[in-house]
């Protein structure tokens, strides 16, 4: 797959890099950060122009991600009829309303691989597409650019950078998953012994 | 939710988090090393004049590159890869990659079109690029 796709951006150029960037941002799995990557080192060799490629694919990325951010928010309305009444709902869209904009930001380019359901929740959330779309454009712009002009710098050598930022990503995944357990675990438990501590011994 | 059920997220997240952490830790782990170990090449000074320099490794050529992008990258003209395949220079041909026409042309022979794009680069950059001469050994220097 990888292969194919690079054959298609030094065949294409820009215009293919920008599509390709725009359908992974609705959830399609294409390997983004290689690419990304790649199309950097393109840039070094002539291949492709630096500005107008990073410009084209940064507009088809924020525009990818606020049409899947406009999906959630348009599944709104049944969601909200299915839960509006829970608790656990209330709780996790105020929560969503404080984090939301640094979730936004970091999933976009060092743990891209929730970045897709992060845009679903932020619109059906009712997280405010003003604020989505500040937090959505730079994060973006750190990883077209700063990962695109590691491609740069490291010319013919870009598969080293791309290899490495692949895992740095799997591993910022695994310790947001592995924290958010933690801090849930504290929280069950520390629910669990307030209500020991209320019951009435006897 | 059931205290149960929220006990087998907790456990679930704990696990696929460490579980993830380690496997993408050691990976990131060797890649870094990598990453030190090669370093960013230098920017020549005809990089700063628009012009590449010609790339000498032919080791960094791999499937999905075509034959004009090879021939950019390595200063070759594009003819002098196309006659070393025993193919007519097209268009067509020029976008499919070293791999797709090795499916296509040498079903036999797995690999057959990168070790000859290889060998007709280094053949032609052998003859164009002839490796510098060694500077004289100091005792030799006539004195002026």
């Amino acid at each position: 797959m990888s292969d194919f796709l690079l054959t298609q951006i030094i065949n294409y150029g820009a215009p293919v890099l920008g599509m390709l960037v725009f359908i992974g941002a609705l959830g399609a799995p294409l390997p983004g950060t290689l690419l990304i990557v790649a199309a950097g080192a393109f840039a070094r060799q002539g291949l492709l122009a630096w500005h107008t490629t990073g410009l084209m694919a940064l507009a088809f990325v924020v525009l990818g991600d606020n049409l899947s951010y406009g999906m959630g928010h348009f599944a709104r309305e049944p969601v909200l009829r299915r839960f509006q009444s829970s608790q656990n709902w209330t709780k996790a869209e105020s929560t969503f309303a404080r984090w939301g904009g640094m979730a936004v930001f970091w999933t976009r380019f060092l743990i891209t691989g929730v970045a897709v359901p992060v845009n679903l929740i932020a619109g059906t959330s009712g997280f405010g597409i003003r604020r989505f779309f500040f937090y959505d454009l730079a994060g973006e712009a750190i990883w077209i650019f700063g990962y695109g002009g590691l491609g740069y710098l490291f010319g013919m050598q870009w598969e080293v950078v791309s290899e490495f930022l692949g895992n740095v990503s799997g591993l910022a995944l695994g310790l947001v998953l592995l924290g958010l357990g933690v801090w849930l675990g504290i929280r069950q438990w520390q629910v669990v012994e307030a209500r020991k501590a209320n019951v009435p011994e006897g | 939710m059931s205290l149960k059920t929220q006990r087998m997220v907790v456990f679930g997240l704990i696990t696929a988090g460490v579980l993830l952490a380690v496997f993408f830790g050691i990976r990131a782990a060797f890649a870094f090393r990598e990453f030190r170990r090669h370093g960013a090449p230098p920017f020549s000074p005809l990089e700063a004049k628009n012009h590449q320099p010609a790339e000498t490794d032919v080791e960094l050529i791999r499937e999905w590159m075509t034959i004009p992008y090879v021939a950019q990258m390595y200063q070759v003209p594009p003819k002098v890869l196309f006659e070393a395949l025993g193919l007519p220079p097209s268009k067509s041909i020029g976008e499919k990659s070293l791999k797709q026409l090795n499916d296509e042309y040498f079903p036999q022979a797995e690999g057959l079109v990168v070790t000859t794009v290889k060998a007709a680069i280094l053949e032609f950059q052998a003859q164009t690029f002839p490796a510098p001469t060694p500077p004289p050994h100091p005792t030799n220097i006539p004195a002026p």
